[in-house]
């Protein structure tokens, strides 16, 4: 979504350099810290998962200190062409290249004389991601009508709450999946009524619904969960789904088609919902509504029916993120179970600039982190475990001030609409 | 250290926000009073919202006031209260472990029990204070993470008596007893069955927060399956601790995170887990009944009854027999034999120990079944080490 960004030439120019910079910064440390291991080490990358494998690939070995040089000098040569030349509109591209070369380097420095498998790397990823990037797409369609969420962790949680205990009491996961969806487009239609028809300071209302939300399941999950688990928390969970053929693919089968129905939806809701907005007249009209409210209505959209549906059906996703905690990840709810991820939802949608796909990427990337930080502190490398488990936080950093250029939100985000 | 930085930010967003929204959203009061009252009535309940209320509403105050008229009006009772760390009362581990103790003082000895329970670190102070404020005899704190509030406290009270499970002071207070576990010890006897039942050769561990009581169960496992090592000739690996540091999902509150780590673990040929990680730990046992294959080792309580609904898949469990020392403090101060300092649960005074094999009987080998009592001996003789840096 090049629209949502505002750049002068100066400030690209600016960001160009930085990057040639940074570029140059990352060889380095490549060169210096990552090459320097032990003569000979080498490094070992799995490359099938343990189980259900038809087609089994050898493991990967690498000396570690040629594979690094060589990245180092892939990075230089980046560099290079930036200082002399530039990328232009790829740019953008090129530094995702340095920083997945980067991550490489550090994982085979990381795995010197041990193994990793990838597979367990990426299925982390695509895992840790699915409540991150489903909670977004709702913080999508909030957002792009003009209503801010801050209450998508409360929507996770409610979510997780619902379906478990709808799917325990039904025998059923479907129904489960409905009780989440419900949840969460109940929170959803009380943050509607608070923003819309109150009027009330969205974030407020948003902390509040959140607070509601953790207290009331938290709550729930004492007085009646936890005094029968059987008869309440003991959920019907998704079988996993294999995709057939697909999933036999190397590499991708285990890592994109060996998941549960949730996991399928949170690649169907990414391309629904950018479907949606962006090519239908629904979508039109629901980004005009977050844009330019008085404009909507003067061409006679009704723009708080628009707010009204987007906030609600936004609350669908987030409440199937919610499902996904009880009926794909455990079988169980444990209060708070949901542990932040609604705000790093949150913060995804900002990194993918109020588009689906963005948010989605951006869901992969701090799923990504996660799934690096689990394999790294299995590894023996001199790297405190709790350095390695802040490094979603700090990829989003990095990622926020070096690569994002400014954001510019739906214009009427977080304004009530008054008609005149 | 304590606070992953998820529950940083929230808890800043909450504190900050949660403050304003008491004054600027009406429409959202009914519903914090309605829980309120629920605090003040249900007293010896496990009540949730006492914290949020103490923080967010300064009708808090006249909560307790009214709980303490009820407490003097019947001086008699004797009161233990329990606050509970983030995890809950029913996290199916420690803190409730702790509870079942009250529960069965509240039978026997015919006490009085009440709980608190912190919904973050934040609550840590207000729950303290809301219990000396009651009157309470004998305030139990659950957790290494209330250590620095219950000191604080107990300096500034030294009427008041407290104990603390899981944490060991500097210094020794009169009125404080800080229950403490030799939990390596039991978990080397965990390490060593591990080690002696692995078909793969790898078993593996992780931890919610990389704090001594965590570490202690991954330092005795350890030891336990490095001993093993030695004792056979054998190379089984551990996974997910090194003696220093190791594999941790930050908190004790995301299962889910729980199920990716024992997923990666599975994923590298560990068929053996014992994850030290609370309720999170529940995650492991999903990953396991999805991978097909796999055993756990439960902590603190025997996974076999708190957690049933995963029975066939506990090898065994290792013991922190916390509802025992809390018991046994709660007589002492009713028998007034209470003193300051450290109580230690040990294999000896059996404060520490492994639960049975249950369904696993046939899985463990008649050998390392028969080898458990010697090393227990070895161990409290002190001729065996519990610590990984010997092995």
């Amino acid at each position: 979504m090049t629209t949502a960004t505002l750049q002068t030439p100066e400030e690209l120019a600016r960001r160009n350099r930085r990057f040639g910079m940074f570029s140059v910064l990352c060889a380095a440390l490549m060169a210096g810290v990552f090459a320097t291991v032990p003569a000979g080490s080498q490094a070992t990358f799995v490359l099938t998962a343990a189980r259900g494998e038809l087609i089994e690939l050898p493991n990967l070995v690498v000396g570690v200190t040629p594979a690094v040089l060589v990245m180092a000098a892939g990075v230089l040569a980046i560099a290079v062409v930036q200082f002399t030349r530039g990328f232009g509109s790829r740019t953008v591209l090129m530094a995702a290249v340095v920083a997945a070369l980067l991550v490489t380097a550090f994982l085979t420095w990381a795995a010197a004389g041990d193994s990793v498998s990838l597979i367990s790397l990426f299925r982390g990823t695509v895992r840790s991601a699915t409540p991150i990037a489903l909670g977004a797409m709702c913080g999508v369609m909030c957002e792009r009508a003009g209503v801010i969420n801050i209450a998508i962790e409360g929507q996770l949680v409610a979510g997780a709450f619902a379906a478990a205990i709808t799917s325990t009491v039904f025998a059923s996961a479907w129904i489960g999946l409905g009780g989440g969806i419900a949840a969460g487009m109940l929170i959803g239609g009380m943050l509607a009524l608070l923003t819309i028809k109150f009027r009330a300071d969205q974030i407020v209302s948003g902390v509040v619904l959140w607070v509601l939300a953790v207290g009331t399941t938290s709550f729930l999950a004492t007085q009646v969960l936890g005094r029968d688990a059987a008869r309440f928390n003991t959920p019907v969970r998704f079988p996993t789904v294999e995709i057939r053929g697909l999933s036999q693919i190397p590499i991708l089968g285990p890592v994109l088609f060996r998941h549960t129905i949730i996991g399928y939806a949170m690649f169907i809701a990414v391309a629904l919902l950018t479907y949606a907005l962006f090519q239908t007249r629904w979508g039109l009209r629901l980004r005009s509504v977050g844009e330019h409210p008085k404009a909507a209505d003067t061409v006679g959209i009704k723009v708080l029916a628009t707010r009204y549906k987007a906030v609600i059906l936004g609350g669908a996703f987030a409440g199937i993120g919610g499902a996904w905690f009880t009926l794909d990840a455990t079988g169980q709810f444990s209060r708070e179970m949901s542990g932040g991820r609604g705000f790093i939802a949150l913060a995804a949608m900002l990194v993918g600039r109020y588009s689906p796909v963005g948010a989605f990427g951006a869901a992969l990337l701090f799923g990504f982190a996660s799934g690096l930080a689990t394999s790294v502190q299995q590894l023996p490398v001199p790297i405190p475990s709790t350095l390695m488990l802040t490094a979603p936080y700090l990829i989003t950093i990095l990622v926020v001030a070096g690569l994002v250029g400014r954001l510019r939100p739906p214009a009427a985000t977080g304004k009530p609409y008054v008609k005149e | 250290m304590m606070t992953t930085p998820r529950r940083a930010l929230a808890l800043a967003t909450a504190g900050a926000l949660a403050l304003a929204a008491c004054g600027e959203a009406p429409d959202e009061e009914p519903t914090d009073e309605v829980e309120e009252t629920e605090d003040a009535e249900v007293d010896d309940e496990p009540d949730e919202d006492a914290d949020d209320a103490d923080a967010e509403d300064p009708d808090a105050d006249d909560a307790d006031d009214e709980a303490d008229d009820e407490v003097a009006a019947d001086a008699e009772d004797f009161q233990a209260c329990q606050i509970t760390d983030t995890g809950g009362v029913d996290d199916r581990s420690f803190n409730q472990t702790v509870w079942e103790g009250f529960q069965q003082a509240e039978e026997e000895l015919g006490i009085e029990i009440a709980v608190l329970e912190s919904e973050s670190e934040a609550d840590f102070d207000p729950n303290i204070r809301a219990f000396i404020d009651r009157g309470c005899d004998l305030i139990v704190t659950v957790g290494f993470l209330l250590g620095e509030a219950t000191e604080q406290a107990a300096q500034e009270n030294p009427e008041q008596l407290f104990a603390i499970v899981d944490f060991a002071f500097e210094d020794t207070y009169d009125n404080v007893r800080e229950i403490v576990f030799e939990t390596d010890e039991a978990g080397f006897l965990a390490g060593y069955v591990s080690a002696g039942t692995t078909e793969t050769g790898t078993i593996g561990t992780y931890g919610g927060i990389n704090i001594p009581t965590v570490s202690i169960f991954m330092d005795g496992y350890l030891a336990g399956a490095e001993y093993y090592n030695d004792e056979h000739g054998t190379d089984v690996a551990v996974e997910g601790w090194d003696g220093n540091d190791g594999l941790f999902t930050g908190d004790f509150e995301s299962q889910d995170e729980g199920r990716r780590v024992t997923d990666s673990l599975l994923e590298g040929g560990a068929d053996i887990i014992m994850p030290v990680a609370g309720p999170v730990g529940l995650g492991s046992a999903t990953a396991i009944e999805d991978f097909g294959e796999g055993l756990l080792i439960w902590v603190d309580t025997d996974g076999y009854v708190s957690a049933p609904e995963f029975s066939d898949l506990m090898l065994t469990s290792v013991l922190k027999r916390m509802d025992v020392a809390s018991f046994t403090v709660i007589e002492e101060v009713m028998n007034d034999e209470f003193e300051g300092g450290i109580f230690a649960g040990d294999l000896e005074n059996e404060g520490v120990g492994i639960a049975d094999f249950h369904d696993h009987e046939d899985t463990v080998p008649d050998e390392v079944k028969d080898a458990l009592d010697d090393l227990e001996q070895g161990i409290i003789d002190g001729e065996i080490s519990v610590d990984p840096a010997d092995y």
